[in-house]
């Protein structure tokens, strides 16, 4: 075999020696270097990446939490605002149905009162008339003449029992 | 002449050079170290030109053979080892590309199936990390030949035990890289020549190089895995005794 020819070996560890020492001293000090500074540089990035993406994760939440307190509130304002005017109107309500009410039942108190004195005059109209018509019918048909003042002793007492009726 | 399937392994001189008297020719061996080195020079110059922050396809090859030999590193020996990365990666990424560069056809040599290249290698692993050992944990270093919780009445013996097979560790890191270069390249090479005497027949030997060439590239890329890793190993040794 060739390789056993000891003529062969200090060319081949000269050449080595020396060929090996200037790839070793170019990876030392250019290639690795380099290839470390790149590794490094994105290493660098994707971790500040991450840490923006956090931060940013953490202004939304906080912003999430000002709203959704902000939303509590507003709905409580809305809410007593709400409740509150309803009570003003309810008041406001009560107020003008008494007010009405009142009026209502001192109009209809006052025509209570015209019938009263509207029926009253009616009765006694009829009164009046009815003395005379009982004095014919009773002259007709029996042919006595009554004093008007017999029949109307009768007729008073009639009126007066329907007028007790009709006042309860 | 009819060249033996070893010719392939043959040193020919295309400078002659001699130091001192010494031959230091710059020979086809000397050729395919420095295509090695330019080689892995114009892939990584290549690769990292733009250093991009979204690597493209080639920048990410050199990253991931970045990161490889780097985590390879780091769970072998540990946080302490990280200031012999550039040796190891230099390590891995020479040994690859001379095993890479043997294999191409017609042209290929390689010198990692040259004993005294491997070798030269591996006593230079060798005799560092020993120093690296012996410096970081002086005459304590010598705990490393007494295995943990051996019985006493064995302990001579398992010391030996331990010395020697340190001691081989040379050996076995540069026979290891050389017969498997060696063995591949000669089984290539007998095919080879079946497919030239066999005529029409050939064509099943060519079939078997077919597949035997992938097999080769796998030990290629193994065998330059496993040569760093051991070194790795054995840093570990060094720096983190037990």
């Amino acid at each position: 075999m060739p390789q056993f020819d000891p003529a062969v070996f200090l060319p081949q560890i000269f050449w080595l020696v020396i060929l090996f020492g200037l790839i070793y001293l170019f990876i030392a000090h250019s290639a690795a270097p380099k290839i470390t500074r790149v590794l490094e540089r994105r290493q660098d990035r994707i971790a500040s990446d991450l840490e923006e993406a956090e931060r940013m994760q953490t202004t939304a939440e906080q912003v999430r939490t000002d709203y959704d307190l902000a939303m509590k509130a507003a709905r409580a304002t809305a809410a007593s605002m709400v409740a509150q005017k309803r009570n003003a109107i309810k008041a406001e309500m009560e107020t003008e149905y008494n007010q009405l009410s009142g009026e209502l039942a001192a109009e209809a108190a006052l025509a209570e009162q015209k019938i009263i004195v509207a029926r009253d005059k009616a009765l006694d109209d009829i009164r009046a008339v009815s003395v005379d018509v009982c004095q014919d019918i009773i002259q007709t048909v029996s042919g006595l003449d009554l004093d008007e003042k017999i029949i109307s002793v009768s007729v008073n007492s009639r009126f007066d029992m329907m007028k007790e009726t009709a006042n309860g | 002449m009819v060249e033996g399937p070893l010719a392939q392994f043959e040193i020919t001189t295309l400078i002659p050079i001699t130091i001192g008297g010494h031959d230091v020719s710059f020979t086809n061996s000397s050729l395919f170290m420095a295509l090695a080195v330019l080689g892995v020079m114009f892939f990584m110059v290549a690769g990292m030109r733009k250093g991009s922050l979204v690597p493209g396809r080639w920048q990410l090859c050199v990253e991931v053979c970045y990161e490889f030999v780097a985590n390879m590193l780091h769970d072998a020996a540990g946080r302490d080892a990280r200031k012999y990365f550039p040796f190891i990666f230099t390590l891995f990424m020479f040994i690859l590309f001379a095993n890479l560069l043997g294999l191409v056809p017609f042209v290929g040599f390689a010198f990692t199936s040259h004993i005294i290249v491997t070798f030269a290698m591996a006593i230079f692993v060798f005799v560092g990390v020993t120093l690296i050992g012996l410096a970081k944990h002086g005459f304590k270093f010598f705990n490393l030949f007494i295995p943990k919780g051996a019985p006493k009445a064995l302990l001579p013996l398992l010391v030996v035990i331990e010395i020697v097979s340190y001691l081989t560790r040379p050996i076995s890191l540069s026979v290891r890289l050389f017969a498997n270069m060696v063995a591949g390249h000669t089984m290539l090479e007998v095919f080879g020549g079946f497919v030239v005497a066999l005529g029409v027949f050939g064509v099943a030997p060519f079939a078997f190089i077919v597949v035997l060439i992938s097999l080769e590239l796998l030990v290629a890329v193994l065998q330059a895995y496993v040569f760093a890793i051991l070194t790795c190993l054995y840093l570990n040794d060094a720096l983190n005794l037990h």
